[in-house]
């Protein structure tokens, strides 16, 4: 039987110039990608990754602009100085690298962020389902909010 | 180190002087092998302070819950003199109120491995050279004291105190002898698979208790709300659940990234003898490779996370 990998997709609301491909990413993904769109890359922390796969996502992809493109300046390199740690953080104890990827959109491109994410869902679906991380995979969301 | 008069002797005096109004550092604890902090403000009290390798807290932990303003005479080894200095950096205390008497370390030493390695319950423990003295009831054992440096005091690389207003005593060095010691677990963790780190820091892990001792000991953990205790939203599980204390592990010394200063304390603190420490060796070392940065080496220079700059524009690919 086949998996199909579940991915996280955090997005920088600004990362995409074309509108097709916001418009894509919006209404079009694949059903097996959650959308979590973010006003700068900056806004992610290490816990929304944490989080991720401990509700059972197989791979997360996080996707901001090209150093020098972001909206709010550096901000895009102040997430990559933790995120890059915390992947390396992970892959130390034990995750798969290809779990957890970055893409760096270039304003200037078009019809990027599909392929990239196809190659990213096929990477993940041959790592099999994260065994590892998904230690809250049956919780509901919301269930144990205080 | 063999003559501590000089210490209480200074504790003293800056408190007769009115130079601080309270001085923190160790006496001796009412059980054997747990010296205990003490928080002196008379000039009597200074004759029971004492420093040995029972000494398990970094003193600078206790800086937290006292005023910024109030002036303070701290007795320091390196890690609680680079605490200070790290707390500085981070505006969590002020210098200038602050008086640090630096002493030498010779290590600390592991006491749930003392009482496992004596023939009965400890009575009565003294360090005497390179040897530690039981008394077990009537009898008495002779231990090596360098088996027992816990794992975070072996091979430290920083003893000098540092920036501290007096020092007192001389560094002399620790004849570790470390071939003859079995590898620390942070050592033989890397040298293990993916797979075999997962389920060595899974086991670790699998048996917190949410104590949080770890996060109370440690100095560079003062945030008012920490992340586990905020309640809306729930940034992570708080309940005592294999993903609430996965969370709890990767996060708190996530949070630790180039802040760390190494000392220990949280594992030592820990009741359930769980492992931590190699999880922030590995990210300061991380940031020593990456940044150039090691925590308390330089007054100024920010941590890497807090610093955010143009300038790391080639330095990640995609
Ligand atoms: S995390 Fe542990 S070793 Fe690091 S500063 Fe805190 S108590 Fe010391
Ligand atoms: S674990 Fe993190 S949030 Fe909690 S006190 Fe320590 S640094 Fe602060
Ligand atoms: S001190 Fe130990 S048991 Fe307590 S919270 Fe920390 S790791 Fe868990």
């Amino acid at each position: 039987m086949s998996h199909t990998p579940k991915i996280v997709l955090f997005q920088c609301q600004y990362c995409l110039a074309s509108s097709a491909d916001q418009e894509w990413v919006e209404n079009s993904l694949p059903e097996n990608v959650k959308l979590v769109k973010v006003p700068c890359s900056g806004r992610i922390s290490p816990l929304f990754i944490m989080n991720a796969f401990q509700k059972g996502a197989d791979g997360v992809l996080v996707s901001g602009c090209m150093p020098e493109k972001c909206h709010y300046i550096t901000s895009n390199l102040g997430a990559r100085r933790q995120l890059d740690e915390f992947k390396k953080f992970l892959v130390f104890l034990g995750l798969e690298p290809a779990r957890f990827e970055f893409l760096w959109m270039n304003i200037d491109e078009r019809g990027v962020i599909q392929n990239e994410l196809d190659a990213f869902t096929s990477n993940v679906k041959q790592l099999g389902p994260n065994k590892k991380f998904n230690t809250m995979k049956d919780e509901i969301i919301g269930q144990y909010h205080g | 180190m063999d003559d501590f008069s000089q210490v209480r002797k200074e504790a003293a005096r800056i408190l007769s002087e009115k130079i601080v109004d309270m001085v923190i550092g160790f006496k001796q604890g009412t059980i054997p092998l747990k010296s205990q902090p003490m928080f002196i403000t008379s000039q009597e009290d200074t004759d029971k302070l004492i420093l040995d390798g029972f000494c398990q807290n970094n003193l600078a932990v206790f800086l937290h819950d006292q005023p910024k303003d109030k002036r303070i005479g701290i007795i320091c080894r390196a890690c609680e003199s680079r605490a200070v200095r790290a707390l500085v950096i981070e505006h969590q205390v002020n210098r200038e109120n602050l008086y640090l008497i630096g002493v030498p370390c010779m290590g600390i030493l592991d006491w749930k491995k003392i009482q496992d390695a004596a023939d009965g319950p400890v009575t009565n423990a003294q360090e005497s050279g390179d040897q530690i003295l039981l008394e077990i009831g009537d009898k008495k054992q002779v231990l090596i004291r360098n088996e027992f440096i816990v794992d975070s005091c072996r091979g430290c690389g920083h003893r000098e105190p540092i920036d501290v207003d007096i020092q007192i005593g001389e560094i002399s060095p620790i004849e570790m002898n470390a071939d003859n010691l079995p590898q620390t677990w942070g050592e033989s963790f890397k040298s293990k698979s993916a797979d075999e780190r997962f389920q060595l820091f899974t086991e670790e892990t699998e048996r917190c208790i949410r104590c949080y001792a770890c996060r109370e000991a440690c100095p560079m953990c003062y945030c008012t709300e920490c992340f586990v205790d905020h309640i809306a939203p729930r940034w992570s599980e708080s309940m005592v659940t294999p993903g609430g204390t996965q969370a709890w592990h990767i996060i708190r010394a996530f949070h630790q990234t180039g802040r760390c200063v190494e000392c220990g304390a949280c594992e030592r603190a820990c009741p359930m003898d769980i492992k931590m420490v190699y999880l922030t060796d590995k990210l300061n070392d991380d940031m020593k490779k990456e940044y150039g940065f090691e925590v308390g080496e330089n007054e100024e220079k920010q941590p890497p996370f807090a610093t955010i700059t143009l300038d790391d524009k080639n330095r990640f690919k995609y």
